[in-house]
């Protein structure tokens, strides 16, 4: 495997640590709050829409599409060597809005990256433990 | 029962730093700040001494030690390039408790020197401390390269959701450059100011370098040195000095969100909640502006934000713009000194804004500062928006002269 040279992000045992777990597994875990029913992003100890400190975890379908997106023509570290790409925002179906680096995309020409086009996640292993999600277009 | 601090304070002077813009030479923010509050405090004709309250994002303890302040009120509130607007309405509210009558405002960032001194931007190995959400789940682990890589998503979605087009915002950014010409602080005021300097069109800013698409080089801000500061004083207070009072008439602050992968409408920020409180405050609204004073750290910064002033329908805020209305001579002028986008921009621009709003209101922008005149407008008053983050955060200042 070659070396991830990105930054990897540092896990959060508290907070975070299930959707990890999932990455590591290929699953694309979301927290949900059993109050009020309604899936959110980034993860945390309390629901942002309903306040209630009841959540759990559910796998998602790792389906979703892309809400905006910008292309990167310069970068720091490791992903100065991808330039150029898309940064992206995605609107996972089961709700939230995760940030990524979307792939099956031309980055030279933008015009032919299409708001609302449907993705599905994928993982890549940067360590032992850390596997990073990223979105590819499938239509 | 809680008084309505409108008019209750004023900003009744402001000054920059000795030098602003590209300071081959090198400054610190520190200096930058130190030059504009002993500006500040010659034109007001006071000592720094005198100052009860000190406002700055950080250094606000610093400033007081090195100039010798035994301060009553201390604010560092930093969230951003409109944390000086959040000054102002913080000061107003102290100064209508009664616990201050006279406090400054500062700012210092030498954007410029620092990244000259320092290379580039940092390389990162890791992402960072894990409690922050953006680290784990955002633009730390997805390699984004500061502010364009956040702002450029909004212009996408803006062109999807509205209709509007490149050309549109590039717009903001040639009006923005006419403005510039008048001003010989500008850092684009010309050929002999900066090789790139002088007018620009719709298709320059087309032409001009992809840096996040759909951000070309001409949507962007500059990066500066630049130090600024002003005083604001009780009522009472503000009718004893020399100068020219400009009265905070409503002032207001809010969040959408902090990272922008919190931000649930890109095409829209909390400009919206911070303006209406503000008008309400004044008891004006949108079409008693004379001015508009709008953070343009990029083009679509200013479009959207002259939306969310209530001043152009919603989707059409670059129309603002259009057929020489917010030109030098037209009906509404807007960021009469060239704007972060051609005048100076250090990386916090809040503070531009503020000074150029009350030279404007106060009939002294042909005076000039360090010699330099500006353009003078017949505005009596001005709709004033910081934008700080990434499309995150507002403080927006409903200013009225004296007159």
């Amino acid at each position: 495997m070659a070396e991830y040279n990105k930054p990897i992000p540092s896990i959060d045992p508290y907070v975070n640590k299930p959707f990890w777990d999932g990455a590591k597994e290929g699953k694309l875990m979301l927290p949900r709050c059993v109050t009020c029913n309604k899936v959110h992003w980034y993860p945390r100890t309390l629901c942002p829409l309903c306040h209630s400190s009841n959540i759990e975890w559910i796998e998602g379908s790792g389906e979703g599409y892309i809400h905006t997106f910008a292309v990167q023509n310069r970068a720091f570290g490791g992903w100065a060597d991808e330039t150029p790409y898309v940064l992206a925002y995605i609107d996972v179906k089961e709700g939230g809005r995760h940030a990524t680096v979307l792939r099956g995309v031309d980055a030279e020409n933008p015009e032919s990256i299409k708001i609302g086009a449907k993705v599905k996640v994928e993982f890549e292993q940067a360590d032992e433990d850390t596997y990073v999600p990223y979105w590819r277009v499938v239509d | 029962m809680p008084s309505n601090p409108s008019m209750s304070a004023a900003i009744i002077a402001a000054a920059e730093s000795d030098k602003i813009g590209y300071i081959e030479e090198g400054t610190t923010a520190l200096q930058l700040h130190i030059e504009a509050i002993r500006n500040v405090c010659d034109a007001a004709g006071i000592k720094p001494k005198e100052i009860e309250g000190v406002f700055s994002p950080s250094h606000s303890s610093l400033l007081a030690e090195y100039l010798g302040i035994r301060p009553k009120y201390i604010d560092t509130t930093a969230v951003g390039g409109c944390s000086f607007q959040m000054h102002v309405h913080h000061a107003l509210a102290a100064i209508n408790s009664g616990i201050i009558d006279i406090a400054v405002v500062s700012h210092g960032e030498a954007g410029y020197s620092a990244r000259k001194n320092k290379g580039n931007g940092t390389l990162r190995s890791g992402a960072g401390d894990p409690w922050i959400p953006s680290n784990q789940f955002g633009t730390g682990i997805y390699g984004a390269w500061g502010a364009p890589s956040h702002y450029s998503h909004a212009l996408t979605r803006h062109m999807h959701d509205w209709g509007s087009t490149k050309e549109d915002f590039a717009q903001i950014a040639a009006v923005t450059r006419e403005w510039a010409t008048l001003n010989p602080r500008a850092v684009m005021h010309s050929k002999e100011t900066h090789p790139n300097g002088g007018p620009i069109t719709v298709q320059d800013v087309l032409d001009s370098r992809m840096i996040v698409w759909p951000l070309n080089l001409l949507d962007i801000c500059l990066v500066t040195d630049h130090g600024g500061a002003v005083l604001i004083a009780s009522a009472e207070k503000a009718r004893s000095f020399k100068t020219s009072p400009v009265w905070i008439a409503g002032a207001g602050e809010s969040q959408s969100h902090s990272d922008i992968m919190a931000m649930n409408d890109f095409t829209a920020t909390s400009a919206a909640a911070s303006s209406a409180t503000a008008y309400r405050m004044a008891g004006m609204g949108p079409n008693d502006m004379e001015m508009g004073m709008i953070y343009d750290s990029f083009t679509v910064t200013a479009g959207i934000t002259a939306e969310m002033l209530g001043l152009t329908p919603r989707g059409e805020g670059p129309s603002l713009w259009a057929n020489g209305n917010a030109s030098p001579g037209g009906k509404f002028p807007v960021n009469t000194n060239g704007g972060g986008l051609s005048f100076s921009h250090s990386g916090m621009y809040g503070m531009m804004l503020l000074i150029e709003a009350y030279r404007q209101l106060s009939g002294t922008a042909e005076d000039g500062i360090h010699g330099l005149p500006g353009k003078q407008t017949n505005a009596k008053s001005a709709i004033v928006n910081g934008t700080g983050g990434a499309l995150s955060v507002t403080g927006t200042l409903v200013l009225t002269s004296d007159v």
